[in-house]
């Protein structure tokens, strides 16, 4: 619903993310205000922020395969792994740009994505669950067992610093301004394939994918699309993460951190870019808390022992997230839609 | 050329014949309509003609070319739109977004050209979103066009499922009893939709329907299953006084 006095006059104004001057207003300073983050804060918040731009781009893709198209994925960390494993070797052995390495991550990890959408295409819900598992073991089975001199097997893998112009983004806040512009581009691209006749197909088989195939929508190439959008978003964000710790192994890529993922559109709202980025936000930020009260915590009751502290981070940790499922089953997005529609309706609550 | 056709079509479902060798051919621009007790095969008969089902044996014809080795996805593309029996819409998403799903098929933009939203993608999402707005205007649902369709009465939804149909500009429409479940001034208003459709379009219309009355009124011919079997057809007079016919409704109702 608009804001009372606006009407679109043109589809385009109807279809357009940002309807009002005020939209526009807010998106520019919430952009400056991202652009100007490392003057405000100390390092320590940027390295944070780096996880958390990082994460971003790998969850909007997950909220494209999993949020609009309906297909669960439990293997985004190994897709993101192919990403990081595909920058690291492109970056140390062939000295390629990063301006390259990052889209060619994207796509290596979309091939490998795109081989679990077609079995998507025969199988749903719980076993297509138990499918994308898989692409998490196929991912650490092939690292450890492949010879050691291709990805460094269970010692992992160094990656060269990226370079632009004989610069070196290797400083959190270089790496900060390199992940920024990324998010901001793959998240602009994932309105664009949301709002168009993709998104719409996205949905559409997720909703009811006899009457989308009736409808005259390839169904099976439409659940492999979508599989490999989120795969190619996890692959870029991998590339990042390989860009950022200048090191990769195969257990910075877990079927933990996948779940860790699923959570994040669950918590921030299914079928919502926006949605999914508020769903990382909070989530790495309670993981932030807790991982930095931790210690203060061990240290300061010395008798609960550091073995219980971090034991129950965790526990903490899902604890949190079992609470929002239980209070916002429908995630933040849709608390946010209902007190918008609120605002704009009052006082006539009609 | 004979717009469908389903000749000696058989299809069954483990030991239930659903179709019995049923040789349906809807001419150009007639409203067909398929009647039959429950469980006589009108749905299956949709479901084969429309690519959904493929038969055991027999051939579906459209425009003279079989769509055996077509995906159902394809028969669409090639021409075929239907409407379902309850409702099967997308309740994720407004009304105009359901309806801009049935344009995907005269739609081009790849998924890199959506990713960079080129302005022409935006060109092409107007153009087809003016062929909505005609079809919501027509259908009269503009206040709802912004609703998801979730929240709607039936009677909206079963036009919303219409106007799904329309947007993908076919060359002939499959309706599954579009009329079930409506009172008499919902029927009233869908049965005008259907015949301005016609006139506007020359667009021949596969009607399955229950209701006798919206039969007798709108029908040019009338196909009667039974059984899976075809056991009558003709014109709605004939039918009407077709002792096979009304023995298959009467044996029904006993
Ligand atoms: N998917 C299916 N699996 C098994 N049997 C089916 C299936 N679909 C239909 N049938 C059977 O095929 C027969 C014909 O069913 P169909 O749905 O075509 O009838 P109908 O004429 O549309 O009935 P109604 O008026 O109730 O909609 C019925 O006996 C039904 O039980
Ligand atoms: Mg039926």
């Amino acid at each position: 619903m608009d804001p009372a006095g606006v009407f679109a006059v043109r589809y385009s104004q109807d279809r357009a993310l940002l309807r009002t001057r005020k939209q526009w207003f807010a998106l520019a300073v919430f952009l400056a205000a991202l652009a100007a983050l490392p003057l405000l804060v100390g390092p320590r918040l940027i390295a944070v922020a780096n996880i958390m731009l990082i994460s971003a781009i790998v969850v909007v893709g997950l909220q494209i395969c999993t949020g609009y198209a309906g297909q669960v994925n439990l293997g985004q960390a190994a897709f993101m792994g192919v990403g990081a494993y595909t920058a690291a070797v492109l970056a140390e052995r062939t000295g390629l740009s990063f301006l390259l390495t990052i889209p060619l991550s994207g796509v290596a990890a979309a091939g490998f994505g795109f081989v679990f959408g077609l079995s998507a295409a025969r199988i749903k819900g719980f076993y297509l669950a138990l499918t994308t598992i898989a692409a998490q073991f196929v991912f650490h089975f092939a690292v450890l067992n492949l010879p050691g001199s291709w990805l460094g097997g269970s010692n992992g893998a160094t990656v060269p610093p990226a370079t632009l112009f004989g610069y070196r983004i290797a400083s959190d806040t270089s790496l900060y301004y390199l992940c920024l512009v990324c998010t901001v581009i793959m998240v602009y691209g994932a309105f664009g394939i949301v709002r168009s006749r993709f998104g719409r197909a996205f949905i559409a088989v997720r909703d009811d994918d006899v009457a989308a195939g009736i409808m005259g929508i390839n169904v099976v190439a439409t659940k492999a699309t979508a599989f490999l959008v989120g795969a190619f978003y996890a692959g870029v964000g991998g590339a990042l993460w390989a860009y950022m710790l200048r090191f990769v192994a195969v257990d910075q890529f877990t079927l933990f951190n996948s779940v860790f993922f699923i959570a994040m559109i669950i918590v921030g709202g299914m079928g919502s870019v926006v949605g999914a980025l508020i769903g990382v936000f909070v989530i790495r930020a309670i993981q932030e808390l807790i991982t930095s009260l931790g210690p203060e915590l061990a240290a300061s009751v010395p008798f609960l022992g550091g073995d219980i502290v971090f034991a129950s981070m965790n526990v903490f940790l899902g604890g949190a997230i079992a609470l929002f499922l239980i209070i916002e089953p429908k995630g933040l997005m849709h608390r946010w839609n209902i007190v918008k529609a609120g605002y704009r309706l009052w006082p006539f609550p009609y | 050329m004979t717009p469908l056709a389903a000749r000696d079509v058989t299809l069954r479902f483990g030991g239930v014949i659903a179709l019995d060798r049923v040789t349906v051919e809807v001419r150009p621009d007639e409203l067909l309509a398929i009647i039959g007790p429950n469980g006589a095969g009108k749905t299956s008969l949709l479901n084969v003609l429309s690519g959904f089902y493929r038969p055991h044996s027999g051939q579906v014809e459209l425009e003279g070319e079989t769509i055996r080795s077509l995906r159902v996805d394809q028969v669409a593309r090639s021409g075929v739109a239907r409407t379902f029996q309850g409702t099967h819409l997308f309740a994720g998403q407004t009304v105009v977004e359901n309806i801009l799903v049935g344009r995907d098929v005269h739609m081009r933009t790849n998924i890199l050209q959506a990713f960079c939203y080129f302005p022409w993608v935006a060109r092409e999402e107007d153009e087809h979103r003016r062929a909505v707005e005609e079809i919501i205007e027509f259908l009269e649902i503009e206040s709802i066009r912004n609703e998801r369709v979730g929240t709607l009465g039936y009677g909206l939804r079963k036009r919303v499922d219409l106007g799904r149909a329309l947007a993908q500009e076919p060359r002939i429409l499959l309706m599954d009893e579009p009329m079930a479940g409506m009172n008499s001034e919902e029927k009233e208003d869908l049965a005008r939709f259907i015949l301005d459709v016609r006139e506007a379009r020359k667009t021949p219309v596969v009607l399955v329907e229950h209701d006798m009355g919206v039969v007798m009124d709108l029908a040019d011919r009338i196909v009667v299953l039974d059984f899976g079997r075809v056991i009558a057809e003709g014109t709605p007079a004939e039918m009407q006084r077709n002792p096979d016919v009304i023995r298959a409704y009467l044996g029904e109702a006993q």
